[in-house]
């Protein structure tokens, strides 16, 4: 099996199997969210719901739209893009709405907008067109200088605060980096230094943060804490044992035993109501799409489209990996969403334009 | 397209199957392998026991009167999971509108808390009105939860006899292997804690769904408690608080008892405690356990005491079943009788006198020549036959033995000739408990026979068998002489014990005056009528002065139960 994953060789057509896979999670995200609603078998926010399916609707539409933009326009675009970016993370710092301590959305037209959502795919235009060059710039044009400026952004994101994210693209920075064709060992010694440096960061953590680390050490810290998620998330997936509890069946929960389950914590919702199995069809489904994108990506002759599918690649993995990790309790409590399945408007567009750009590189 | 770049992807491939790997790992471990355990986490997470306490046995006396019963109180509780942000702020608040401490407050909810979703009783037993106006207040933040409370009907008389109920909560650790719970109640001391398991019943509840916050969402099931089951005692409590009236004030014990079965009619201690505050938490108990008269300390059974002239019947006795002596031996009283330098003494000049007059006077010096004649191993052998330094097996706990002489005791110092002296008189190395000797002194009420002093009389209505008497091997002869003379004790013009003559009682006894570093203690056991023995009674009055402090403590409480008809 593990050889069979790992085959590289076209086999069905790729854009055919992420479309495929990707009707399957949009239903397996609405009827989960759709259980998650529930208390105590009372459907009780409905317009949560609703509003959910009008992102679906969105995100399908920009799906297909993206998939007939030429994407080496990202190319030109790649550094203003950039720009707008980062004043759309200072306009969040100034106007912006907060909600869960966390100052992140944006209200346009109604609409809540996440912008350091929007800046995961503009980092990986940025970083694709950066690191594209066939030839090697060097340590200061090579890796500082794209760093520097990755930082502002990244700084701007951990301001909000949102350590996932900003954690997501240091890591992207990174992957890019290594596929770029730049001698590695410019970034092995900035890790290196990374690594050294980030006791210093700890202590910038805001409280909260801290205390996610710290209980994601010992969740029975705090049993009614931080590490009370944590524990309750254990034991629903848990209790879900092989099958499942059933669809909308599912204890924790129904009695709402769970909080952020709709957003973050979708993932032990799934696996308590529909077991191992359930859980295991998931995880099989993103292979099956990153795999895709991988395999596409090997046979890019366009250097840039190879790096941003990459880039692609390695933000939804991380995503997924980071999600389900938490949920299990083996990876610190970061809030980030379950890819494609979790509530929330503009992680689902960002997810749906990525996949649009794959749709079109693949045509070209 | 580089291949270093391919093999990049390659390596990429390599890396994220392996995190998914993990994960799927971490799923088959939490899921499939300690499913269960999970399975059995989710359900006690939102499936709840609303303890229902069961009702406690009723304890009645002989009669049918109640002497203790369940009554319902209110308590406030609180949940912890609802407060836990703001228990301190609450807890100050509810003290402040109650009058009551902070500190008190925060003791019960350490005490009593099981977890985050169990309700924690903080306040105990307030009366209705004053429930509902701090539900008022608080509104949902705390609740009333109602709750069976003991309750005593003669708190101070029956306080040692009956003992109290107390939450498990303070012994949980240890209890909890005996299968209770933190908030289920536990009898400590007396017949609470000696019949706890017929008493106490089974706690019921009702099971429930909540969700998170510990509201309640459905309904699933109602367990019902078990009643504890209701005992009859032996005890009368006319007499039982006859007895504590004549002792009241006076440090001591009194005990009375059927003389043929050893059914107990009353036993008191003094002081006592009010066994109703011990439900209401530990502020007015400290009271009890800082006094240092000891109210808690059931002084007919749990402690012991120097006997006195109450030891000279044993050892006429044994001198009379070891053929040391006949009733009509003399020996002649100076008033006081010298060994070497030492000089021991007599209350007064006393003359020639034989058994009968010795004990009839309490005459010293005729007990020294019998303590000569016999010695100390045959004293000590006779006070262990009568069971002065043994378990009487009442059914009331922490029964404590007395200490006599015998050879395999550990002596402070050699042992003299004078201790010998002082051992006939019940001075020295004898030290019994109220009970004990009157036991002894009922075995001249009984033919010899030491019976076994009980409470229980029936358990559900079912009759509890009565404890088999032995006989102890002294022949019914000497047994009479003995009884004789103690009926000289209270019935002839010159005993010591006259004063309870004008009873018309026929009573046999024996007053003892034991010296002590303080004030001496003063003992009387007696029984009566002396042909046909039906009661038998013990006062002990501890640094009472003399023996006729006591004998005015019996007469009174004799007086009084003559009065009530009740013999």
């Amino acid at each position: 099996m593990f050889n069979n994953i790992l085959r590289l060789k076209p086999g069905l057509k790729p854009a055919k199997i992420v479309i495929i896979c990707l009707i399957f999670l949009t239903i397996l995200s609405l009827s989960s969210i759709y259980s998650s609603l529930h208390q105590a078998g009372e459907f009780s926010e409905q317009e949560i719901f609703h509003k959910e399916i009008m992102w679906v609707v969105i995100s399908w539409v920009i799906l297909i739209l993206f998939s007939f933009v030429n994407y080496r326009i990202y190319f030109d675009l790649a550094y203003v893009l950039y720009a707008i970016n980062i004043v759309l993370l200072i306009a969040v710092d100034l106007f912006g709405r907060s909600a869960l301590g966390a100052q992140r959305w944006l209200n346009i037209g109604g609409f809540n907008f996440q912008p350091s959502e929007l800046s995961k795919i503009i980092t990986i235009f940025f970083l694709a067109r950066v690191f594209s060059s066939q030839t090697d710039k060097g340590f200061f044009k090579g890796a500082i200088l794209p760093f520097s400026i990755l930082m502002l952004n990244v700084l701007l994101i951990v301001k909000q605060p949102d350590l996932g994210t900003a954690l997501v693209l240091v890591f992207l920075f990174f992957l890019i980096g290594f596929a770029s064709a730049n001698k590695k060992r410019y970034f092995i010694g900035m890790i290196i230094a990374a690594l050294i440096f980030s006791p210093f960061a700890f202590n910038h953590l805001k409280d909260y943060q801290k205390k996610r680390l710290v209980v994601f050490l010992n969740p029975n810290a705090e049993p009614l804490g931080a590490g009370y998620t944590i524990i309750q998330s254990k034991i629903a997936i848990g209790s879900g044992k092989l099958l499942g509890k059933g669809f909308l069946s599912g204890t924790q929960n129904q009695f709402n035993f769970l909080p952020e389950r709709h957003t973050d914590f979708i993932f032990t919702v799934i696996a308590e109501e529909w077991g191992f199995l359930g859980a295991m069809v998931l995880l099989m489904i993103y292979i099956f799409i990153i795999n895709n994108i991988l395999l596409v990506a090997r046979y890019q002759k366009d250097n840039f489209a190879q790096l941003i599918l990459i880039g692609m690649a390695c933000l939804f993995f991380i995503h997924i990996f980071i999600n389900i990790g938490m949920t299990l309790g083996i990876l610190p409590v970061v809030g980030i969403p379950l890819l494609f399945i979790s509530y929330g408007g503009t992680h689902l567009l960002v997810s749906f334009m990525l996949l649009g750009i794959f749709l079109n590189i693949y045509r070209q | 397209m580089s291949s270093s770049k391919d093999n990049f992807i390659i390596s990429l491939k390599r890396i994220y199957v392996t995190a998914f790997l993990v994960l799927c790992v971490s799923l088959l471990y939490y899921q499939i392998i300690k499913g269960n355990y999970y399975l059995i986490r989710a359900k006690n997470n939102y499936v709840r026991v609303i303890p229902e306490r069961s009702i406690r046995g009723k304890i009645f006396d002989r009669n049918g009167v109640t002497l203790a019963y369940d009554k319902p109180s209110f308590n406030i509780a609180v949940i912890p999971y609802q407060i836990k942000n703001k228990k301190n702020a609450l807890l100050d608040e509810l003290a402040k509108f109650c009058n009551l401490k902070v500190k008190s407050l925060n003791r019960n909810y350490n005490r009593k808390f099981q977890n985050f979703f169990t309700p924690v009783d903080i306040i105990a037993d307030i009366d209705k009105k004053e429930a509902f106006r701090i539900e008022e207040k608080f509104g949902d933040e705390v609740l009333i939860d109602p709750q069976p409370q003991r309750y005593y009907a003669y708190p101070q008389e029956t306080a040692h006899l009956l003992g109290y109920v107390k939450e498990a909560a303070s012994f949980y650790e240890r209890l909890k292997k005996y299968g209770y719970s933190p908030n289920e109640r536990i009898g400590i001391s007396g017949i609470e804690q000696y019949y706890d398991d017929y008493l106490r019943g089974v706690d019921g509840g009702d099971l429930i769904e909540v969700n998170s916050s510990g509201r309640i969402i459905g309904f699933l099931g109602k367990l019902n408690s078990v009643r504890g089951k209701d005992i009859s005692l032996t005890i009368d409590s006319r007499m039982q608080r006859a007895a504590y009236e004549s002792i009241d004030g006076k440090k001591g014990a009194l005990i009375f008892m059927d003389s043929k079965n050893g059914e107990i009619f009353s036993l008191v201690s003094y002081p006592s405690f009010d066994p109703n505050s011990f439900v209401k938490g530990k502020d007015e108990v400290t009271n009890f356990l800082n006094d240092k008269n000891k109210p808690m300390q059931n002084r007919a059974i749990q402690s012991t005491f120097p006997l006195g002239s109450t030891f000279k019947p044993i050892v006429a006795a044994a001198a009379l079943q070891e053929n040391k002596l006949k009733p009509s031996t003399t020996f002649i009283c100076n008033g006081k009788l010298n060994i070497g330098k030492a000089e021991f003494e007599c209350e007064n000049v006393h003359n020639d006198e034989n058994l009968y007059e010795a004990l009839v006077h309490s005459c010293n010096v005729y007990f020294y020549n019998v303590g000569i004649l016999l010695g100390r191993q045959i004293m000590a052998s006779y006070a262990e036959k009568f069971g002065l330094n043994s378990i009487s097996g009442i059914d009331i706990p922490y029964e404590k033995k007395g200490t006599i002489p015998v050879s395999s005791i550990k002596l402070r110092s050699r042992w003299y000739l004078g201790d010998t002296l002082n051992l006939s008189i019940g001075q020295g190395y004898t030290e019994c408990s109220p009970l004990e000797i009157m036991l002894a002194i009922n075995a001249f009420a009984n033919d010899g026979f030491l019976v076994k002093p009980h409470l229980i009389k029936t358990i559900d209505n079912i009759e509890i068998a009565e404890p088999k008497s032995n006989k102890l091997d002294i022949s019914s002869q000497n047994i009479l002489i003995v009884k004789k003379a103690l009926l000289g004790v209270v019935e002839s013009d010159e005993g010591t014990s006259r004063m309870l003559k004008p009873l018309n009682l026929s009573i046999a006894g024996k007053t003892g005056t034991a010296q002590t570093n303080g004030r001496p203690h003063g003992w009387f056991v007696g029984f009566f009528p002396a042909d046909e023995p039906r009661y038998t009674i013990c006062v002990f009055l501890e640094n009472g002065g003399s023996s006729y402090e006591a004998l005015k403590v019996a007469y009174s409480f004799l007086e009084k139960i003559k009065e009530q008809q009740l013999l």
